[in-house]
C-alpha cells in the first residue's frame, strides 16, 4: 500500500502542474480567440 | 469581309448588341466588375492602385487563392492622425481597428501581409472571424494615417475601435481549477465510498484520502467560488436576495461541514461541493461568453471613422478635426460627406440625406439660407455652411444623449432570481424545523440532520436551470444573426404578440439602388460614373455589374459638383444630372433624355419573414415617418397590411406605448437614431446592425446580418429556451422539496448526496443541450 503514498502525491503534483499551466495560459489570453488560428495555418 | 447576314431585323439588332458587348469585355482584375476593353483593364483608379500595392509587395498569389473579389477601393477618410494609440514599453505603439469588407481568408491574408511589409510595422494581425485588426508599429518610421490608408487602398474599410475588453481570463482560470479539483476529489471519494461499502478500509488511508480531499476542495471553496460570495455580499448590501446567496450559503455549509468531518474522521460532502462549484462556474462561463459576443458585436458597430471638416480660412481650405470647430466657422462640404456641425447654408446647392435624423432615405434639396444638421450626409452638390452649433450642442448629439439616458433602464431579474429569496427562506425554515424536531434525539443528531438539509438544499439545479438553457438559446439566435443583450431579452421575445417594423433600413435595405433603367442607359451612365464615389454613382455602377453589363470607358469625364457629370462614351457626349427626387436623367447631345429611377429596395426576405410572423399569430405593423403612399407600397411588397405613416420619432414612441397600454407585448425593430425613442419604449427593441450606432445603445438586441429573418430565429430560440427553463425550474424545485424532506427524515447520507446532486444537474444540462435541436425542428 506504500505505492499509494508515493503515487498520490505524484498524481496531485502532476494535476497541480497542469492546472497551473492552464491558469497561466488563460490569464495570458491564449483562449481569447479560438476561431482564427485554424484559419491562419492554412495560409502560412 | 462582310458581316454575316442577319436572319431577321430583330435578330440582327440582338446580334449587333451582343457583338458590341461581348468582345474584349473582361472582369476588372481587382474587384471583378465587368469592364469593356478586356485584358487587364481596371474598372477604376482605386483598383489599379490596389493591384499595384499587392504586386509591389510580391503578393500576386492573392489573386490566385482568393475565393471572392475585393470590394472597390474608396479613399480613406481623413482624421486618422487623431485616433488615440497606446504606447508600449519598447517604444512602439499599438491600436485596434475594425476592418469591414473582408470577404474571404485571402482578404485577411493580403491585408496582413501588406501591413507587415510596410516599413516600421512590428506586428499586424487581422482576425477572419471578427474583422478585428491589431497593429503595432514604430512611431518614428510610420504612422496610423499611412497604415489606415494602405488598408483602404486595398478596398477594405478600417474603423477605429476603443480599448480592448479585459475578457474572462479570471473566470476561465477559476473554472479550470474547480474542474481539476472536482475530478480528483471524485477519485478520492470513490475510494472512501468503496471502503465504507466493503467496511475494510485501513483508517490510516481513510484519513489520508480525507485530508487530500480537503486540500483539493479548499482552493475551490475559497478561490473558485469567490464570485458567488462576492455576488451574495453585494446583494445583501443592496438589500436584495440574489441567486448567489443560497449558492454561497450552500458552499459555505458544505465546506465547514467538510472541515469538521475531516477533523472528526466523519463523512463529508466535499465531492458534491467541488462538483457543484465546477458546474456552476461552467454555466457562468457560458453565460459570459454569450454576453461578450453580443457586446463585441455592439462594439464593432459603434466603431467610428474619425471625422474632420474643411474649414474656410481666408482664401484657403484647411482640414481640421471636428472638435476644433467653433460656431461662426465656415466649412466646405462636398458630395458624399457628412456635415460636421449644425449650420446654415451660405453658398451652393445640393441634396441632403436626413436618414440619421428622420430615418428616411429620400433626399431633401437645400440651398442658401436652409438649415442643415450635423451627421446628415450631402448626397450631391457642394455647400459652404456657416456653423451655428458644434459638438455637444448639435441636434444629433442631443438625441444620442437622450438615448444614453434611456439605455440605463435596469435589467429585469431572472426567474431564478425571483425565486431565490423564497428559496433561501424556505431552506432556512426547513433547517430550523429539522433542528427543532430532532433536538430531542440529542444535539449531535440534530446538528447532523440540519447540516444534511442545508447540504442537499444547495440550489445547484435551480441556479443552473436558467443560465445553461438561456446560453444555448442565445447561441442558437446568435448563429442565425440575432445578438441579444441578456437572457431576459431572449425570453421576452417569446411573449411578443405585436411586431412593429420601421421602414427605411429595416424592411428596406436603406441604401439607394436602381429601381428601373434600361440596359443601354445604365451602361452609358456607368461609363460616366465608374470613377466617381458619389452614392448615386455607386448605385449605378453596382446595378450595371449586377446585370453583367461591362463598364464602357468614358473619356473627357468631368464631374460638376451639384450639377452632374458629363463625358464621352461610345464617341458621343452625354450628361447625367439629377431629375428631381428619386431619379437621374441621362441626356445626349440633342437633349433627348433617358431616366434612371432610384429607390430604396425592400429586403429580399422581408415578405417571407412577415408571412411567418403572421402565421405565428402575431400582428405586424409598418411604422414609418415616410408618406402614406410610400408606406403603403412598401407594405404591399412586404405583405404588411397595417401601416402607420408620417410618424415622427416621438409619434412612433407614442404609438408603441399606446399599443403596450392596450395590452400588447411589442417588439420594435428599427435602425436610425430617430428610432431610439421607439426602441426604448418597446418591450423588446431590436436594432439593425447596419444602422446608426447609437440606436444600438437602447436596443435589447442587434441583427448582425442584412436580413429580417433573425427576428424569427430569435423567437424560435426564445420559445425553445423558455420551454426548457420552465421545465428545469419545476424539476429543480421538485427535486429540492423531495431531497430536503429525505434529509430531514435522516435518509440522506454522503453517498446518496454524491449521486443525487450531480444527477439533478445532469438533467438540467441535458435539457439545455436540446435547445438547438428544438430550434432546428421549428425551422423545418
Amino acid at each position: 500500500m506504500t505505492a499509494i503514498l508515493i503515487l498520490l502525491p505524484v498524481a496531485l503534483l502532476l494535476g497541480g502542474v497542469f492546472a497551473a499551466l492552464f491558469v497561466y495560459a488563460a490569464k495570458s489570453g491564449q483562449f481569447d480567440d479560438l476561431d482564427d488560428p485554424p484559419e491562419r495555418m492554412l495560409h502560412d | 469581309m462582310s458581316p454575316p447576314i442577319p436572319l431577321s431585323r430583330a435578330d440582327g439588332a440582338a446580334a449587333v448588341e451582343a457583338a458590341r458587348l461581348a468582345p474584349a469585355a473582361g472582369p476588372c482584375p481587382h474587384c471583378g466588375t465587368a469592364v469593356e476593353g478586356g485584358g487587364d483593364a481596371f474598372c477604376c483608379h482605386g483598383c489599379e492602385i490596389a493591384a499595384a500595392i499587392i504586386r509591389g509587395a510580391g503578393l500576386e498569389q492573392y489573386y490566385e487563392e482568393r475565393r471572392a473579389f475585393a470590394p472597390r477601393p474608396e479613399p480613406v477618410e481623413p482624421g486618422w492622425d487623431r485616433v488615440a494609440v497606446t504606447p508600449d514599453a519598447d517604444g512602439t505603439v499599438h491600436v485596434r481597428l475594425q476592418v469591414d469588407g473582408l470577404r474571404c481568408a485571402s482578404c485577411v491574408w493580403v491585408t496582413e501581409e501588406v501591413l507587415q511589409r510596410t516599413p516600421g510595422v512590428a506586428e499586424a494581425t487581422v482576425s477572419y472571424a471578427t474583422g478585428r485588426a491589431s497593429l503595432r508599429w514604430d512611431p518614428s518610421r510610420t504612422d496610423l494615417p499611412t497604415l489606415a490608408g494602405r488598408i483602404a487602398a486595398l478596398g477594405y474599410r478600417p474603423r477605429a475601435l476603443g480599448a480592448a475588453d479585459p475578457g474572462d481570463h479570471d473566470l476561465l482560470a477559476r473554472t479550470a481549477v474547480a474542474i481539476v479539483a472536482a475530478v480528483a476529489v471524485m477519485g478520492t471519494y470513490e475510494a472512501l465510498y468503496a471502503g465504507w461499502w466493503f467496511g475494510a478500509m485501513d483508517p490510516k488511508f481513510a484519513a489520508l484520502f480525507r485530508w487530500v480531499s480537503l486540500a483539493l476542495a479548499t482552493p475551490v471553496a475559497l478561490w473558485s467560488a469567490a464570485p458567488f460570495f462576492a455576488g451574495a455580499w453585494s446583494g445583501i448590501r443592496h438589500r436584495v436576495l440574489p441567486m448567489d446567496l443560497p449558492i454561497a450559503l450552500g458552499v459555505a455549509v458544505l465546506y465547514v461541514q467538510g472541515v469538521a468531518a475531516t477533523l472528526a474522521a466523519g463523512e463529508g460532502y466535499l465531492d458534491s461541493l467541488t462538483m457543484l462549484v465546477a458546474l456552476l462556474l461552467v454555466g457562468r462561463l457560458l453565460e459570459s461568453r454569450g454576453r461578450r459576443r453580443a457586446a463585441d458585436a455592439a462594439t464593432a458597430l459603434v466603431a467610428t471613422i474619425p471625422r474632420s471638416a474643411r474649414r474656410v480660412e481666408g482664401e484657403r481650405l484647411v482640414t481640421v478635426p471636428v472638435e476644433t470647430l467653433a460656431p461662426g466657422d465656415r466649412i466646405d462640404v462636398g458630395a458624399g460627406e457628412e456635415f460636421a456641425a449644425d449650420g446654415v447654408v451660405t453658398d451652393g446647392a445640393g441634396q441632403v440625406r436626413l436618414a440619421l435624423l428622420t430615418g428616411e432615405a429620400e433626399p431633401v434639396a437645400v440651398g442658401p439660407g436652409d438649415r442643415v444638421a450635423a451627421g446628415t450626409v450631402l448626397l450631391d452638390g457642394a455647400l459652404t455652411v456657416r456653423a451655428t452649433a458644434v459638438g455637444e450642442h448639435t441636434i444629433v448629439h442631443a438625441m444620442a444623449a437622450q438615448l444614453h439616458v434611456a439605455a440605463d433602464r435596469g435589467l429585469a431579474p431572472s426567474a431564478a432570481d425571483r425565486i431565490a429569496p423564497w428559496f433561501t427562506a424556505a431552506t432556512l425554515a426547513a433547517a430550523a424545523l429539522t433542528f427543532a424536531w430532532w433536538y430531542g434525539a440529542g444535539l449531535g443528531v440534530a446538528l447532523a440532520r440540519t447540516v444534511a438539509v442545508l447540504v442537499v438544499a444547495c440550489p445547484c439545479a435551480l441556479a443552473l436551470s436558467q443560465p445553461l438553457a438561456a446560453a444555448a438559446g442565445l447561441g442558437a439566435a446568435a448563429r442565425r444573426g440575432l445578438l441579444l443583450r441578456s437572457a431576459q431579452a431572449l425570453l421576452d421575445l417569446d411573449r411578443v404578440d405585436l411586431v412593429a417594423l420601421d421602414k427605411t433600413g429595416t424592411v428596406t435595405t436603406g441604401t439607394m439602388t436602381v429601381a428601373s433603367a434600361d440596359g443601354e442607359t445604365l451602361r452609358i451612365a456607368a461609363g460616366l460614373e465608374r470613377y466617381s464615389s458619389h452614392p448615386i454613382a455607386r448605385a449605378i455602377v453596382a446595378e450595371a455589374s449586377a446585370r453583367g453589363i461591362p463598364l464602357p470607358s468614358g473619356s473627357d469625364v468631368h464631374e460638376e459638383s451639384g450639377v452632374g457629370i458629363g463625358g464621352i462614351v461610345d464617341g458621343r457626349r452625354w450628361t447625367l444630372r439629377s431629375g428631381g427626387p428619386g431619379e437621374v436623367r441621362l441626356a445626349d447631345e440633342r437633349g433627348i433624355e433617358r431616366i434612371i429611377r432610384l429607390s430604396d429596395a425592400t429586403r429580399a426576405d422581408a415578405g417571407a419573414t412577415v408571412g411567418e410572423l403572421k402565421r405565428s399569430g402575431r400582428r405586424v405593423v409598418l411604422l414609418t415617418g415616410d408618406h402614406r403612399a410610400v408606406a403603403r407600397r412598401i407594405g404591399l411588397e412586404a405583405g404588411i397590411t397595417e401601416t402607420v405613416a408620417e410618424a415622427d420619432p416621438a409619434a412612433k414612441a407614442a404609438w408603441v406605448e399606446q399599443a403596450r397600454r392596450d395590452g400588447h407585448r411589442v417588439l420594435f425593430a428599427g435602425d436610425g437614431l430617430n428610432d431610439g425613442p421607439a426602441l426604448a419604449a418597446s418591450d423588446t427593441g431590436i436594432a439593425m446592425g447596419t444602422g446608426a450606432a447609437s440606436s444600438v445603445l437602447v436596443a435589447d438586441g442587434v441583427i448582425a446580418i442584412a436580413s429580417l429573418a433573425p427576428l424569427l430565429a430569435g423567437m424560435r430560440a426564445a420559445r425553445a429556451a423558455g420551454r426548457v427553463i420552465r421545465m428545469n425550474l419545476r424539476f429543480s424545485i421538485a427535486y429540492n422539496v423531495v431531497a430536503v424532506a429525505a434529509a430531514a427524515a435522516g435518509l440522506v447520507n454522503p453517498l446518496v448526496a454524491a449521486v443525487l446532486m450531480p444527477l439533478s444537474s445532469g438533467v438540467i444540462i441535458w435539457g439545455a443541450s436540446r435547445v438547438e435541436a428544438a430550434v432546428r425542428r421549428a425551422e423545418a
